[in-house]
């Protein structure tokens, strides 16, 4: 078996498992709370996913996420509500609407060569910026008046209204994921890092850069307008403030960047350890003091965890598992908390815990050169290296 | 149209521009000479705006002497703040992202020590809030012609120092090449730090001046961004005289298109132009073409 | 060349079925968690006890739920929060509800609707709470009342201005504009004026595009119904600007200049927060005093303190002089409030529209289990539903006719001498107080 083939199997397996769990939960009569927590880690696993093929893999610093989630927020919220679209017609469209308005950026901006890296994120900002105006000008979209979700008609077979958000949320982030993955994979991907790398170098080796940002773009904006659609369930009454501010944008940089850039699983580690942090963190409480800790624990995993989560638990695989799921397990086996996500929270932080040992004393301790992941690449550069006109 | 109305718009907005010119430098200058995205900036603001607010509601003294007060000041933290950048070797990415923990963090300083509700310096310590100078039959609001003045002479100065001064010369060899610049007896560190300082400096004293006609609360920083970022863009990063210019454009054309089209047009309008700016000179209306 | 190595698949399995096995075995353990007695250790203030029926009767009743401690809607919210907090206290020191003592605990949504829902769910599922209590804002109150109608919890909230929208059959408003919020409310106001003795010729509309203001101003979104500009022109006053600004305003100078152009003999402001206090201070910097000015929703201190504030109206359910504070309840609740706010380091601490409304809400709450004598929620509801309730806000009678809103129970107050006085309806206003134009 290739290593393709296993994990597209690990894949079909993820999905088998996380699809069952609605019903897992229902046979159990766990708290419903569990589906409402993993399907907002989906959210969240979908869009820092999305975001990293762009930004991650071609070095285009995107700081427009806010752009195709509003897109598909509001797309899906007009189609739905006021044209009476069915919801899971109105979804794909809200993704295509938001591809299309990608690629026509893609299309005006990828064109200036001499964009450098800080101007498209500019850019993308800007882009973010006259989405929100438009939409409070108009009262075809918002005009100021707000949308409301609630009571939207979902399919009957998708269950009740937490099932059918869990399932829907399950299927895009599987799909964003997967998405990431086989491009991680294939040429297109290998094309998007040599432009990280050194665009000119690239073009000059014949990758069709044009081409391939196109499809990386295009890419993030469909996915993030098609979790968007499905979120604006959740948000219930959408606003123009609620919706395009700096939340989403700012948050999938962070989650994307802790978990690692380089690799499709970064996004998706670092989501969900982000989000189960901030949750837990929110749930314990101490509304101040929890911004604090976030803003501290912040800094420390930026400083502490240079090329990301992810490829650091490749690197301390045996250690992580063991932590991890031993902790799980002591934990949920020996009743010591309320819920199991607290379990799963306190797990992970012991696990983040070995993680931010710095990696010279980790050698030391295990005794053990720690081999760099199988990558050819030079270690983190800085990102934007954009050096193409500037 | 009427000609008063136009040119009361205008004249406001030329001199409200100061003041988001003063809000930019401090993170268009951190982003164009010292590669850091520095979100903490808007919490510099917010904190020049508290201090002000604080002292002149305790000690009674007058807002304006709260320049002196705060210049020095966030110098030292911008400085001191640069120091930790350093030793952290960090990129633009995760510089982005410590700032914004930073950012959290000090909003949250912000909210514990004032809590979340409104604030205003009273009428009595603040007598400067709403008093004009007329020229013309046009108002010329105080706090926003000290924000303007305040803009002009720090555009100027910092662009003057930058092309004159060794020390400017030092930044501009420095963000040019910085290993180069150290071959030549330049300590990039040492110009970063005081840039920062400089530039944090800055982010205060707008703060200052903000306290002196608004309501402030913790979250108002959020109402920032669209207008910060927009100053950036439009005056390229790490240009003086652009973040100046440009937080004059910014200003005239969204108080005159208040008047025209109505205040919901505003933010439209300055953002096509923004789009219209980074498409036709990405490098900023006012720089010239990069090295 | 790449190399995968397959250790994320096999990873990437045994994190699937050890998941599998996990919610296995905690979830039987969770069963039993949640029956006992408060046996499972837990580390956090919000999470409390438990709701079986065999507890003794000094297990406290816990009351679940968010406002927006950080964020945007916070400087508002803060209120709501000592208002919360001295209303749990107050009543747990009188014997508390159906002889327990009664916890709350409300969690930080951050102003973020889709976070507000979220906590309601999780408070409801994961923690387990006995009752639940609104958010505070507009956005946050409607995301949260999704879950609580999944739920079939009944839902008290107090700041929920879109009215008309909310169809739950169990939640229970204490915001008292009435469905009607965009004939009522600005007739009101109207009234007021005439009462004056010198009724405006010509009117001028600032309103904030928030759609609660922009319901005041122009009706439902696609309804003809209209609002504070159609029943101005009804009355045959001449509608000289209307103009709608973007939430998060910087600059009101342009505002002021329209304002101070069009000249108007009073000016309309559909204004939150601080939206009134800027737009004066822009008035007073180009040198233009308003005849007459009304501000919707203002953060009341700060618009004390404006320059020219003198005579502007709003609207208000409470204010801390006569008649609210004649009967000694009203006015012990006002005083404790002040003491409370000064304490928390709140700047205006007079217990005044945003306070009560959320007394009130409380009170519904409240009534509504020891009327059912009860937890359970549909007895709750139906209880509620059926009887009248008393709050510092007045009686209220929650009509299913009318989405169980019970009209129009808004006063007219104005700033006289510097504070806030009710002048309008005549029976509710301070003793002498008229309006003045």
């Amino acid at each position: 078996m290739t290593a393709r083939t296993k994990t597209l199997l690990g894949f079909a397996i993820v999905a088998v498992v996380l699809g069952l769990v609605p019903n897992v939960v229902e046979v159990l009569d766990a708290p419903g709370f569990y589906l409402t927590f993993l399907f907002t880690m989906f959210f969240w696993i979908s869009q820092s996913s999305s975001w990293n093929i762009l930004t991650g893999y071609s070095g285009y610093f995107s700081f427009g996420q806010g752009a195709w989630f509003g897109i598909g927020v509001y797309t899906t919220g007009i189609l739905a509500t006021k044209h009476g679209w069915p919801f899971l017609v109105a979804l794909p469209v809200a993704g295509l609407v938001a591809g299309a308005a990608g690629l026509l950026l893609g299309l005006v901006v990828f064109r200036l060569r001499r964009l450098s890296g800080e101007i498209f994120a500019l850019t993308t900002l800007a882009v973010s910026f006259v989405l929100a105006s438009v939409a409070r000008l108009t009262s075809l979209i918002d005009g100021g008046r707000g949308i409301f979700m609630t009571g939207t008609p979902l399919p009957e077979f998708l269950g009740d209204f937490r099932t059918s958000m869990y399932r829907m949320t399950l299927v895009i982030a599987l799909l964003t994921v997967l998405t990431a993955y086989l491009i991680f994979e294939s040429r297109l991907g290998w094309g998007l890092f040599s432009i990280r790398d050194d665009e000119e170098v690239a073009r000059g080796l014949g990758v069709p850069t044009f081409r391939y940002k196109m499809t990386a773009l295009g890419t993030n904006a469909f996915f993030g307008a098609l979790m968007g659609g499905v979120w604006a369930l959740q948000i219930g009454f959408v606003t123009v403030e609620d919706v395009f501010n700096i939340r989403v944008p700012l948050l999938v940089i962070l989650m994307a960047v802790l978990g690692g850039m380089r690799h499709w699983m970064g996004p998706v580690v670092g989501a969900a350890i982000i989000y189960t942090l901030t949750d837990r963190l929110n749930s314990a409480g101490l509304a101040d003091v929890n911004q604090v800790i976030i803003g501290a624990l912040l800094i420390v995993m930026v400083l502490g965890v240079r090329e990301g989560i992810y490829l650091r638990i490749r690197a301390r695989w045996i250690a992580s598992g063991v932590i991890f799921f031993g902790a799980m397990a002591a934990l949920t086996v020996f009743d010591l908390t309320s819920s199991l996500i607290w379990d799963f929270s306190y797990a992970l932080l012991i696990t983040m815990a070995m993680l931010l040992i710095p990696t010279p004393l980790w050698e030391r301790l295990t005794r053990s050169r720690i081999t760099a992941p199988p990558s050819d690449r030079p270690p983190e550069q800085p990102v934007p290296s954009k050096t193409a006109g500037t | 149209m009427d000609v008063d109305l136009l040119a009361q718009a205008a004249v406001s907005g030329l001199l409200i521009g100061g003041l988001y010119a003063t809000m930019a430098m401090g993170i268009s200058l951190s982003w164009g000479a010292l590669k850091i995205i520095n979100l903490a900036h808007f919490t510099f603001i917010l904190l020049g705006a508290y201090l002000t607010y604080q002292l002149t509601t305790t000690f009674g003294i007058d807002p304006f002497l709260m320049i002196v007060v705060v210049f020095p000041l966030f110098f030292v933290a911008g400085a001191l703040l640069q120091v930790f950048f350093e030793w952290a070797k960090v990129d633009e990415f995760r510089s982005l992202l410590i700032s914004f923990g930073l950012f959290i963090i000090f909003t949250s300083l912000v909210r514990t020590v004032w809590t979340a509700d409104f604030r205003r310096i009273s009428s009595e310590d603040n007598p400067y809030a709403s008093a004009s100078i007329f020229i013309g039959g046009v108002a010329l609001q105080v706090p926003l012609i000290a924000a303007f003045i305040a803009a002009v002479v720090i555009a100027v100065g910092t662009s003057l120092a930058l092309s004159h001064t060794h020390f400017g010369r030092a930044v501009r060899a420095v963000v040019q090449d910085a290993e180069m610049a150290r071959a030549f007896g330049i300590d990039p560190r040492r110009v970063a730090v005081i840039l920062s300082g400089l530039a944090t400096a800055y982010s205060g004293l707008a703060g200052v001046f903000i306290a002196m006609f608004q309501v402030l609360s913790p979250t108002m920083t959020f109402a920032w961004f669209g207008i910060v970022f927009s100053v950036v863009i439009l005056g390229g990063l790490g240009s003086p005289y652009g973040a100046l210019g440009a937080g004059i454009i910014v200003g005239v054309v969204a108080g005159v298109a208040s008047v025209v089209w109505g205040p919901l047009s505003a933010p439209l309008v300055t953002f096509l132009l923004l789009i219209a700016a980074l498409l036709f000179r990405p490098s900023g209306l006012f720089r010239r073409s990069p090295a | 060349m790449r190399r995968e190595r397959g250790i994320v698949p096999r990873f990437l399995i045994l994190l699937a079925v050890f998941a599998l096995v996990a919610a296995a075995c905690s979830s039987s353990d969770d069963t039993t968690t949640t029956a006992a007695a408060a046996a499972a250790t837990t580390t956090t203030a919000a999470e409390a006890a438990t709701t079986t029926t065999s507890e003794s009767s000094s297990e406290p009743i816990v009351v679940g739920g968010s406002l927006a401690l950080t964020g945007f809607l916070a400087p508002t919210a803060a209120i709501h929060k000592v208002a919360g907090d001295l209303f749990v206290e107050t009543l747990n020191e009188s014997g508390g509800l159906l002889g327990r003592p009664v916890v709350w605990e409300p969690l930080d949504d951050e102003s973020v609707p889709d976070q507000a829902a979220a906590i309601y769910e999780r408070v409801i599922s994961e923690d387990g709470v006995d009752l639940i209590m609104g958010p505070y804002g507009t956005g946050t109150i409607t995301a949260a009342m999704a879950v609580a109608e999944r739920e079939g919890f009944v839902y008290p909230h107090h700041t929920a201005s879109l009215t008309y929208v909310y169809t739950y059959a169990c939640h229970f408003p204490t915001w008292p504009t009435g469905i009607e919020t965009n004939i009522t409310n600005p007739n009101l106001v109207y009234d007021a004026l005439e009462e004056s003795g010198n009724p405006p010729e010509t009117i001028a509309f600032v309103m904030n595009e928030f759609p609660g203001t922009q319901y005041i101003g122009y009706g439902p979104p696609g309804s003809d119904a209209g609002g504070a500009i159609s029943e101005a022109e009804k009355r045959g006053w001449d509608v000289v600007a209307e103009i709608n600004f973007p939430t998060g305003t910087s600059d009101w100078a342009p505002i002021a200049a329209e304002i101070a152009a069009a000249d108007p003999d009073f000016i309309y402001v559909g204004a939150i927060g601080v939206d009134g206090t800027n737009l004066l201070v822009a008035l007073d910097a180009i040198g233009y005093v308003p005849r007459g000015h009304f501000y919707q929703w203002p953060a009341p201190g700060p618009l004390l303190g404006a320059p020219n504030s003198e005579g502007a109206f709003s609207v208000t359910t409470f204010e801390p002089h006569s008649p609210f504070t004649d009967a000694a309840e009203p006015a012990a609740i006002s005083e404790a409030f002040s003491t409370a706010a000064a304490a928390a380091g709140i700047p205006y601490t007079a217990f005044e529209a945003q306070a009560s409304v959320s007394w009130a809400a409380w009170q519904v709450l409240i009534a509504g289990v020891e009327g059912a004598g009860s937890l359970d929620q549909q007895e709750i509801c139906d209880w509620l539903i059926n009887n009248e309730v008393e709050t510092i806000i007045g009686t209220i009678d929650f009509d299913p006719a009318q989405q169980n809103y019970y009209g129009d129970l808004t006063k007219i107050k104005q700033i006289q001498n510097g504070q806030f006085v009710v002048v309008s309806p005549s029976e509710f206003a301070a003793p002498g107080a008229e309006p003045q134009l």
